[in-house]
């Protein structure tokens, strides 16, 4: 048998075969990420693979009611269990203003969230107490040992009856209404368009589960081993919710598996160092996978209802919608993906006037948050939908009636914001277009072809509809609404390797690899290590919205030209000539005039030059109460084909193809975009047909990956890149925008567009089960 | 415990009744890290060679080892012989589960949705339970509902299946391409020598259905001499046959077993649409 060490020494040699090959180097080409190789082999050690002297086990107790009173917790049976070495609940948690215990708590934007419940719980699965014991199963069955008087009470889990049901937290239901307004409310157009949408609750269901390890420090700090997506972020509210200054809490980032939302819930690191701190050992806690469904939050379920007007050509006149978010217990960032739905509301087309009002609001669900998109993917699945009954009302292609109203730069956000950055949709959904469809099987009936419903499935021919649809979407980049942007990096050159310092984790998004091409491309030095990144490092910022390419990118950059012009002031010095005359390229400092030609590696020999510089984008402002405001820095645009067979009997549906055309700025890495597309179609595709977590009554109905249906190798279509515009984006780093975000957004749109032109049915829920898809 | 033979293993049961035997331990370990079971012992049964393949019995009787994986059911001189499992073992999960699990273990843990258990209905396949000492045949079907329970100290063995020689089809409907839990599943197999049609539709119910009222009427619309055609319109109503008799009005219904007023229920309609059309395509396809 193969050893996995022998296999990454063949590909290794593959890649360098016949010796001709050069390593990838610098912006622009395509170095593969350092992890992908350790984490296909599954030799990449994740945060539930740490191991410390002595350690202790976690075990969190959860609420089997969504909605409940604590009438009281009794641990003396937990407590008395050999092995257990300690119970906390919230009354260990530093007391709130008013003396009681509150839970400590906490939240993203607003905290409102405790860590473990005090009093009330809010949804199913909320933690009310931990245990620390010598054992998993010590630990397991310890918390079986605690005994909760719940006093259950009735609970909201109808978003639209959040209103006018009692509050559910003393800080009210309703987590921010936004009206927009501009315009004449009085237009009318000769064409109008009805829709009410739905979009059911997805969840990141990242397949590395929730684990981390805490250690207790002499110092009466803690130490916090994790896979967080935001040290400083979860540092300083860890610290707050134990009542310690920050500097006590250290957090180290350590096996981040592919995430695409906020990696740790707070309840869980702030439970974890409790622990710690309460027993004086390290604590280990692995979430099992039903627990990691009840703790992260997921994507927001909204209804939405539209009403489009426009001229007898198409041209939008007047948009009005209502759009209302399920934020569920908590605040978390909903206030956040509401002003993306709103802002974005129309899509990246022009309208003179738009009427929204959205909510989001609080219910007894599981809370809602982050994950690719917020806000902007559900407005996105009602605009497209509406485009897709407005072109049939007018009678032209789907592509046509986009391209009629398709906002280009300079055009007008409804949000009054002028969109300044590159917006070249017209190009975009042309490109999509444009580019030949996949065979049919009565084309190429030799090849086998993959029924809906899949190998060895129900699959018939004869019932088999393909459609083919076609959606564009927007996503704004960094924070909005007045957010401070800012990351720090240091870049260090010693002998002939550099080494990047920067606490923006690599979450997937590739920025590792990113900071490695930047470096190389400034000092032409090819070796180049990340460090590793934990929050004693200057603060970086959390890995969301696209950040770290422009924020963290641009830091690193600018300390790297800090360090280039150090290098080079000697140089240039000693032959009389200024810094901006020399160059670097392919490891060699030359003169404009050829005179010198320095190896980099001379230049630098015995010198050890370092410098660190911070990137902060241009500021914005929230936005006011009509919903006016320069609230985004950038945005980014996306077009997309689908191709779908429908199997009109039994509803099943199969993606055949994605064809995707997106607006990246300036490709850095273009495999790692075909990745980052590739995996936001996934995902996409997944909310489109098959990822719904289901509640009843808000208790969680399928919070296991049986029950939660991911797409598979098979579920994920072809994906073929249509296009990748690089028009500069002139205030970015490179001129290069967020990639990852936009595919998710867009790609359930388009598949649903295909569907509804496969069955000729409305289409008005996702994900689309198999009984929307059903004709007669 | 990890017996060499089936004696072994018996008499290892025998010993310990509360031990919990383990093939392929999909099922088995989930709960147990999951802390739903905590068995007493574990009887490994992975070297138990005999158990992993089949033999012929009489002519006419397959008889299966309990051990046989759902990889092995699916390769195609397995297939020649029991068309209807090996399509249902090739849809039953990743490779990974199909690598290891076992048909046994596919029937003791008779989840609703087990893919296997509909073909053994149809199939009308029976069981050998052995103990120490002795050992006794039970119907599939007695063993799934409860009417005749493996006993303390029991270990199922043998499958033993009818060879048939004609058409059989298994069919599922899942929420996806990839594999995925049947919403519901079909299995028809085709007895020319007594002019019979089996059906048995699965994961509808806690086990599998025979729908004997339609399965006797559409073995009467078929020319069994001839081309053995149907009408697509005799077959268009066993699929509806089908449906009716296996789903309940009040299928998904709150309080499921109260009396129905209203006609059935949305979730009836629905899921009865799916197993008609998998009744109608399953016959359609056993048929061609």
């Amino acid at each position: 048998m193969t050893s996995p060490t022998d296999i990454g020494a063949a590909l290794q040699q593959d890649g360098g075969e016949g010796g001709a090959v050069p390593e990838p180097f610098g912006l622009g080409s395509s170095p593969l990420r350092s992890d992908a190789l350790p984490k296909a082999l599954g030799i990449y050690p994740y945060a539930a693979d740490l191991w410390a002297e002595g350690l202790l086990w976690g075990a969190v107790l959860r609420s089997p009611h969504p909605h409940a009173r604590i009438r009281g917790i009794d641990t003396s049976a937990a407590l008395a269990l050999p092995g257990v070495h300690a119970v906390v609940t919230a009354a260990d948690l530093p007391p709130g203003p008013d003396g009681l215990p509150d839970g400590a708590p906490a939240g993203p934007i607003i905290a409102d969230r405790p860590v473990l419940a005090a009093g009330v719980v809010r949804h199913h699965g909320e933690p009310i107490a931990a245990v620390a014991a010598d054992h998993p199963d010590t630990a397991r069955l310890a918390v079986g040992l605690i005994a909760v008087d719940y006093e259950p009470l009735e609970a909201v889990t109808d978003p639209e009856q959040a209103f006018t049901a009692p509050a559910l937290h003393p800080d009210g239901n309703l987590f921010r209404h936004l009206p927009l307004r501009t315009g004449d409310p009085d237009a009318v157009g000769e064409i109008v368009v009805e829709g009410l949408y739905q979009v059911g609750r997805q969840d990141p269901a990242p397949l590395g589960a929730e684990a981390g390890l805490a250690v207790p420090r002499p110092d009466g700090g803690v130490e916090l081993h994790l896979s967080s997506t935001d040290p400083h972020g979860d540092r300083d509210r860890t610290a707050a919710c134990l009542g310690l200054e920050p500097d006590r809490v250290r957090l180290v980032v350590t096996g981040v598996p592919g995430a695409t939302t906020d990696r740790e819930d707070l309840s869980f690191q702030v439970t974890l160092a409790l622990l710690a701190l309460r027993t004086g050992r390290p604590v280990k806690m692995t979430l099992t996978r039903e627990e990691s469904f009840h703790t992260h939050t997921s994507r927001h379920p909204a209804l939405l209802r539209y009403r489009h007007h426009a001229d007898a050509e198409g041209t939008l006149v007047k948009v009005e919608a209502q759009i209302l978010l399920d934020g569920g217990a908590y605040a978390d960032v909903s206030a956040e993906a509401l002003a993306a739905a709103t802002a974005f509301s129309v899509g990246p087309y022009v309208c003179p006037n738009v009427f929204v009002d959205a909510w989001a609001v609080r219910t007894n669900n599981p809370p809602a948050g982050r994950m690719r998109g917020e806000g902007a993917l559900q407005a996105c699945f009602a605009y497209e939908s509406q485009m897709d009954q407005l072109a049939a009302r007018v009678g032209v292609d789907p592509v046509e009636i986009r391209r009629r109203n398709a906002m280009s730069t300079g055009d007008p956000l409804p949000t009054g914001q002028a969109v300044t950055c590159p917006a070249p949709v017209k190009a975009l959904l042309d490109a999509v277009a444009a580019e030949p469809l996949p065979a049919l099987p009565v084309d190429d009936p030799d090849a086998e072809w993959l029924l809906p419903g899949g190998p060895g499935g129900a699959g018939d021919p004869s019932a088999v509809r393909r459609g083919i649809g076609y959606a564009v979407g927007m996503v704004h980049m960094l924070g909005a609404e007045g957010e401070d942007e800012v990351s720090t990096a240091t870049v260090r050159v010693s002998g002939d390797h550099a080494t990047v310092i920067c606490a923006a984790v690599d979450a997937g998004q590739g920025f590792a690899t990113l900071a490695r091409q930047i470096v190389q491309t400034v000092l032409g030095v090819s070796e180049v290590y990340i460090a590793p990144a934990d929050s004693d490092q200057s603060i970086a910022g959390p890995s969301a919205r696209g950040r770290h390419t422009w924020v963290s990118g641009g830091a690193v950059e600018r300390a790297a030209l800090m360090v280039r012009h150090q290098l080079l002031q000697p140089i240039a010095a000693n032959f009389g000539m200024s810094v901006e005359l020399l160059q670097i390229a392919d490891g060699k400092i030359t003169s404009y005039d050829g005179v010198l030609g320095m190896p980099v590696a001379e230049a630098l020999e015995g010198k050890e030059l370092w410098a660190t510089a911070q990137c902060r984008p241009h500021p914005t402002e929230p936005l006011d109460e009509s919903g006016q405001g320069d609230a985004f820095v950038s945005i980014s645009f996306c077009a997309m084909r689908a191709v779908v067979d429908v199997d009109i009997e039994l509803g099943a549906v199969r993606v055949v193809e994605m064809a995707v055309a997106q607006d990246v700025g300036r490709a850095l890495n273009p495999r790692q975009i075909e990745d980052r597309i590739e995996a936001g179609v996934a995902q996409g595709v997944g909310l489109a047909l098959m990822e719904d977590l289901q509640t009843t009554g808000g208790l969680l109905g399928n919070p296991s990956l049986t029950g939660y249906r991911l797409p598979t190798s098979l579920d994920t279509p072809e994906v073929r890149i249509a296009a990748l515009l690089e028009e500069r984006d002139v205030v970015a780093t490179f001129g290069a925008k967020a990639v990852s975000a936009v595919p998710a957004v867009v790609a359930p749109s388009a598949v649903a567009a295909a569907v509804r032109a496969a069955t000729g049915l409305p289409v008005g829920r996702l994900p689309i089960r198999a009984e929307d898809a059903v004709t007669g | 415990m990890l017996p060499a033979s089936l004696d072994e293993a018996v008499d290892a049961l025998a010993a310990a009744p509360a031990a919990v035997p383990v093939a392929g331990a999909t099922d088995l370990m989930e709960a147990v890290n999951a802390g739903r079971l905590r068995p007493a012992a574990l009887v490994g049964l992975g070297r138990i060679t005999e158990l992993r393949g089949w033999r012929y019995e009489d002519g006419g009787t397959a008889v299966l080892g309990a051990g046989l994986t759902h990889a092995r059911m699916d390769r195609p001189d397995f297939a020649a012989l029991i068309p209807a499992l090996a399509d249902a073992a090739r849809t039953a999960g990743p490779p990974q589960v199909r690598n290891v699990g076992t048909l046994g273990g596919n029937i003791v843990t008779a989840a609703p949705a087990g893919d296997t258990l509909p073909v053994l209905a149809a199939l009308e396949a029976t069981v050998t339970l052995a103990r120490a000492g002795a050992s006794r045949e039970v119907p599939v079907s007695h063993l799934l509902t409860g009417l005749d329970p493996v006993r303390p100290g029991e270990l199922l063995t043998w499958v033993r299946v009818p060879l048939l020689h004609a058409p059989q089809v298994f069919l599922k409907a899942t929420g996806r391409s990839g594999p995925a839990r049947a919403t519901a599943s079909v299995a028809l197999v085709l007895d020319p020598a007594r002019r019979a049609v089996r059906c048995a539709v699965g994961a509808v119910a806690p086990v599998p259905l025979r729908p004997l009222e339609a399965e006797a009427w559409v073995a009467g619309c078929i020319d069994w001499d001839g081309s053995r055609e149907i009408d697509p319109a005799a077959g268009a109503a066993f699929g509806e046959y089908v449906a009716a008799a296996c789903v309940p009005d009040n299928y998904g219904a709150e309080g499921a077993w109260e009396a129905v007023t209203e006609g059935p229920t949305a979730a009836a309609v629905r899921l009865r649409r799916t197993v008609s059309v998998l009744a109608r395509r399953a016959l359609g396809r056993a048929l061609k």
